[in-house]
């Protein structure tokens, strides 16, 4: 595998000599900063700082209607942030997109009729200033079968990989993916997120919006969790589980009161199921080492909390924070 | 990066059967049975009417850029290219270029029809002459569908230009001589660009230079015209 890694091709990406590769780590690829935006009365985005480093692989994880597009849009300049900033490579997103230094994967976006793929993504490449070979980009999608059919007579996952194509073949050195793999089969997916991996390990950097927990999480260097236009948590998946309050440890009471539970060492939260409790903890050794002082023990489980609860904690949170507000 | 850009959506036109239909197929198929019919046979009739079905062509195929722009923006199109490297003017003006070649085919149609089929005697120096003018003419047309394509949805865009090509036409007397117009009508069509883009040709037919009212109408309507498509792109743009 790492000799594999190794060996990934180099060759097209645009002449870097020593200098540039040192240049290259001084400006972020993506920076947000303070940026907000509403349409109407809606506030897509409600004050966003975020930084992707160089050669980063990041997720925006979030429900429908979180604001993850509305970031896309603003990073790829198809939008004005209302307040804060957007720079992409020390630049305006526009200047980043002139050079063509950017390539992304916009969601929906019905397909182009009267053209056939190796056309529009021939033609795509030609608009960049160092694209990789369009049979390679189409080869990268899983495309090469289909390069002679019309866009309009694909199926719904064949036109999603034209799009990926498309993001692909100009070569750019960030590439934004919203929502990349929704059209995908689970096989499909694979595919796609293989080819997205060997092109982050060329030292692009790679920018994704999902609302599949299991995709960030195995995907990603790095998960930012938007909920109702703010980040609600920045870090590795193992970090967003312990943010959200480590494991769940759960024993049965046999009618024992339950009050005392929550005043144990590490518990964040206690809740009761019929005659089991559930315990989350921060630091499952000491919450059970309590429990066994006081011999309570009975049918005692202790299990990892999953990104899912991790996730659902997290946006609860925010709720509960804006809650008042309203 | 244009030229590349150009031929990507002249292909895509000339793919769509409608507009091959519309704009070639019906022209010179109207133009036959005008000079062919009811005994309207003068050499002069089958020049002019050359040129205003010529003409009519034109103007149906440079209007129907406005339909694939507001097609384009409805499919996400518009979009995908604002995030490659072509600058947004680079688009327009490729835009419009499509529209400068789509037209040609309608032209040389017609005029190909008049001059084997009709036997419309011109110098080789006259052919090119009414070409290249009726080509040069559809310019303002062009603008005129491009605002259209930028301000309507896909649907109305359709409705309208048809409506302006149909409007146009019969008041600009591309279909029926102006002098068959009632007085007042025959005072409206002066000052409608077809009826000047016309004359244009016509001037061309007989050899002779076009008159200053002629082109002063033409390029007031090609200022409207550009603006409008101006003010419908910078709209459009922020919401594409």
């Amino acid at each position: 595998m790492d000799a594999c890694r190794a060996a990934a091709p180099d060759s097209y990406r645009r002449g870097m000599t020593k200098d540039q590769t040192k240049n290259q780590t001084k400006e972020p690829a993506v920076a947000l900063r303070a940026a907000t935006k509403s349409y109407g009365t809606v506030r897509a985005l409600d004050g966003i700082d975020l930084t992707v480093r160089r050669g980063e692989t990041v997720a925006l994880l979030g429900r429908n209607g979180a604001g993850k597009s509305t970031a896309v849009s603003l990073l790829l300049g198809l939008d004005e942030p209302d307040g804060g900033r957007v720079e992409l490579f020390g630049g305006t997103p526009e200047q980043a997109v002139a050079s063509g230094r950017v390539g992304a994967m916009l969601q929906e976006g019905r397909a182009t009729p009267r053209v056939t793929v190796r056309e529009v993504v021939s033609f795509v490449a030609r608009t960049y200033p160092s694209p990789m070979p369009v049979a390679e980009a189409l080869a990268l999608a899983g495309l090469t079968d289909f390069a002679e059919r019309r866009v309009g007579r694909l199926s719904g996952g064949q036109a999603q990989r034209v799009r990926f194509a498309i993001a692909l073949v100009g070569n750019p050195e960030l590439i934004v993916l919203d929502e990349p793999t929704t059209a995908l089969d689970v096989e499909a997916r694979q595919e796609f997120w293989e080819a997205m991996r060997g092109y982050a390990r060329r030292g692009n950097t790679v920018l994704f919006s999902t609302h599949y927990l299991e995709e960030a999480d195995a995907y990603a260097d790095r998960i930012v969790v938007l909920d109702a236009g703010r980040i609600v948590a920045d870090g590795t998946g193992e970090d967003l589980k312990r943010a959200a309050g480590g494991n769940l440890v759960s024993l049965d009471l046999a009618g024992s009161p339950t009050e005392w539970l929550a005043t144990l060492p590490g518990v964040v939260s206690v809740e009761i199921r019929g005659d089991r409790a559930r315990l989350r903890t921060e630091d499952s050794d000491t919450t059970v080492r309590a429990l066994a002082a006081r011999d309570a023990i009975r049918s005692l489980e202790v299990t990892r909390a999953s990104l899912n609860d991790a996730f659902l904690t997290l946006s609860h949170r925010t709720r509960e924070r804006l809650e008042p507000a309203r | 990066m244009i030229t590349a850009y150009v031929r990507l959506e002249v292909r895509r036109a000339l793919r769509e059967a409608g507009f091959v239909i519309s704009t070639i197929g019906v022209p010179v198929m109207m133009y036959l049975l005008f000079t062919n019919l009811g005994g309207q046979n003068e050499p002069e009739w089958r020049a002019a009417a050359m040129v205003g079905m010529a003409a009519y062509g034109a103007l149906g195929a440079a209007l129907s850029l406005g339909n694939g722009v507001a097609e384009d923006k409805s499919t996400g199109w518009l979009r995908q290219l604002r995030i490659t490297p072509m600058t947004p003017l680079r688009v327009v003006t490729g835009r419009a270029l499509t529209g400068a070649v789509v037209v040609l085919p309608a032209i040389t149609g017609v005029l190909l029809a008049g001059g084997l089929l009709n036997g419309v005697h011109m110098t080789a120096r006259q052919w090119v002459t009414v070409a290249v003018t009726l080509w040069l003419g559809s310019f303002p047309f062009a603008l005129l569908g491009l605002g259209n394509g930028y301000r309507l949805t896909p649907q109305t865009t359709g409705v309208v230009n048809v409506a302006c090509t149909l409007g146009l036409t019969v008041v600009g007397g591309l279909w029926f001589p102006v002098a068959l117009f009632p007085d007042w009508l025959r005072a409206v069509s002066g000052f409608t660009p077809t009826n000047r883009y016309a004359e244009l040709g016509v001037a061309a037919t007989e050899g002779t230079v076009p008159g200053a009212a002629t082109l002063a109408v033409l390029l007031g309507w090609a200022a409207l015209f550009g603006t409008y498509a101006a003010v419908s792109y910078r709209r459009s743009a922020r919401t594409v």
